[in-house]
């Protein structure tokens, strides 16, 4: 059974960004690696730590813990990116790069998705 | 909920030779008892899959969606008591109704065994409502032909 999980929860503000990773983590410990789609504000989970507000704890612990879990297979919508100015080499991880019109190809290789 | 005619209220249960193969499912619910809609509509198309006969393996309460099992909200006369509409499903289709224990904990909603645990004041877990961790929704995911998630 193969999962594509859909993350568009900005990772401050609000539990969400984190409580989606957890899911992603336990998918993978229960060995179903997911693949992960960042879409809208979810692209800016993947900022660098430098970025991050003083006051909250920096989620890319939990982004770079994800290849630790052999979860390698990550996607990044152009638009979303285009929407807030950056680029790949803004990102912390190495991620694929889709855009807004292969994003239903994609889905349609996987058997089950989890939207966040 | 006038003006709402559900599926169920026109179908019975179906045939054994209904022309869809009952197929196992496992709902998400993410939404609380303050995005109503939402709410109702997982709890809508939950009773419409037993109804037709499919099985529901779990339904899993994550973040905003474990407030719906807490026994302790008092609801206006007029509106729905959604965490019974719950319960009343579980009993009528032995539905197992599992909730993220993690946030349940950090949303202040115990069981009795973590109320002795971390020493509390109450339990307030609503019936037929279990506390449990992620591993039974990845658990119950890969079991299931068709995943399903309420709210956002």
């Amino acid at each position: 059974m193969s999962c594509l999980m859909i993350l568009s929860c900005a990772p401050y503000g609000s539990r969400s960004a984190k409580e989606s990773l957890d899911v992603a983590l336990v998918l993978a410990a229960f060995e179903q690696q997911p693949a992960i789609l960042f879409l809208n504000e979810g692209v800016l989970q993947l900022l660098p730590a430098s970025k991050c507000p003083a006051t909250h704890k920096h989620i890319g612990k939990i982004i770079s813990a994800l290849e630790m879990y052999d979860i390698n297979e990550l996607w990044i919508e152009q638009e979303s990116l285009d929407q807030f100015g950056l680029t790949k080499e803004d990102l912390s991880q190495p991620v694929n790069v889709i855009s807004r019109a292969k994003v239903s190809e994609l889905c349609s290789q996987y058997d089950q998705h989890m939207v966040f | 909920m006038a003006g709402f005619l559900y599926m169920s209220d026109l179908i019975k249960p179906p045939a054994l030779h209904s022309p869809h193969p009952s197929l196992t499912y496992t709902v998400i619910v993410r939404c609380g008892p303050h995005q109503q809609g939402q709410s109702l509509s997982a709890l809508e198309f939950t009773k419409e899959l037993l109804v037709h006969g499919h099985q529901v393996l779990r339904v899993f309460f994550y973040q905003q969606g474990v407030h719906l099992s807490s026994s302790l909200r008092v609801m206006p006369q007029d509106e729905l008591d959604l965490t019974a509409l719950w319960q009343q499903l579980s009993l009528d289709y032995d539905l197992e109704l599992g909730v993220c224990i993690a946030v349940a904990l950090q949303s202040g909603i115990v069981d009795q065994q973590e109320c002795r645990r971390y020493e509390l004041s109450a339990v307030n877990l609503a019936p037929q409502f279990t506390l449990m961790g992620l591993g039974q929704l990845a658990s119950a995911s890969v079991e299931s032909d068709r995943l399903v998630s309420f709210g956002g």
